[in-house]
């Protein structure tokens, strides 16, 4: 019942924030900012993932009216945002400094820090999005189709080519 | 063949992936706020009657246009001259009507061919 009630505060928020209510906006930016910006992270890295994600609402609030149904305000906006996370990968192919990945066996040791970033940036992005969507989020395969405009099949084979490409990386410690 | 889904080093990935992205971004939440509602542009949602208004009048420039431009009846035919002819008053006399309201009279003097009477 819990679950009723945030959905209707949502799609409240947002039938207020397309009568031009900024506040009701800055409630919505507040409660997804978190949950977006990990989404981002995985796919463009740490250091673009919060402009990516700020871009992307400010997009979000000039493409309000075209949000058929109030409720799906988070799946919506993350698909804007995993769509400009697409358009920052590519711009930012070939600039991303790969650096090599530790032994798995030392992934315990306090003194290593390996980065989920070092293993997600040598996979495709829709991938990187998949895994997250999957093992962080803990979403259905079809919560994600919808996020990243793909069908429910073409999530699964993403998610087995994206850890056939984990267990390549993490075992020979290159793409 | 080995099965991704069930592979140990996958699987480990995976919780340091959680753990990773557990992260908080550095942006804390309210200053995220204040950020992306300074970058809001004003929108203008017009409203439906609005909307509605707009259309319909696209409509009647449509309408206007399109019969404009069309061929019309010959009848229709304003400002050009309909070559209608009744049968002359006087052998000498030759109507011509041209609309409605404009009837020209042309009387010609017999005697005067060099003038464009009759001879």
């Amino acid at each position: 019942m819990a679950l009723v009630g945030v959905d209707t505060t949502t799609a409240d928020l947002v039938r207020t924030a397309l009568e031009g209510d900024r506040d009701a906006f800055g409630v919505l930016v507040e409660s997804h900012w978190d949950r977006l910006v990990r989404l981002a992270r995985s796919v463009v890295g740490d250091a673009e993932a919060e402009d990516v994600v700020q871009d992307s609402l400010v997009v979000a609030w000039t493409r309000l009216a075209r949000l058929s149904d109030p409720q799906s305000f988070g799946p919506w906006v993350s698909r804007i945002v995993f769509r400009r996370c697409l358009r920052a990968s590519r711009r930012q192919r070939g600039r991303v400094s790969l650096d090599a990945v530790p032994e798995p066996s030392r992934w315990c040791d306090p003194e290593v820090s390996v980065s989920a970033w070092q293993v997600l940036a040598r996979l495709a992005p829709r991938q990187s999005a998949v895994l997250h969507l999957t093992a962080v989020e803990g979403m259905t395969d079809a919560e994600i189709a919808r996020i990243l405009g793909i069908t429910p099949a073409s999530v699964r084979a993403h998610r087995r080519r994206a850890r056939a490409g984990v267990a390549r990386i993490v075992r020979g410690g290159t793409s | 063949m080995r099965d991704p889904d069930r592979d140990d080093l996958v699987m480990s990935f995976e919780d340091r992936l959680r753990e990773w992205s557990r992260r908080s971004p550095n942006l804390p939440t309210s200053i995220a706020r204040t950020r992306v509602l300074a970058r809001l542009p004003e929108v203008s949602r017009p409203v439906p009657w609005l909307r509605l208004a707009a259309a319909a009048a696209l409509v009647v420039v449509l309408v206007v246009a399109v019969w404009r431009g069309s061929p019309r009846p010959a009848g229709e035919v304003k400002g050009s001259i309909a070559w209608n002819c009744p049968p002359p008053l006087d052998r000498n006399i030759v109507v011509w009507q041209l609309d409605d309201r404009t009837t020209v009279y042309f009387a010609l003097r017999p005697g005067e061919p060099d003038k464009g009477g009759v001879s």
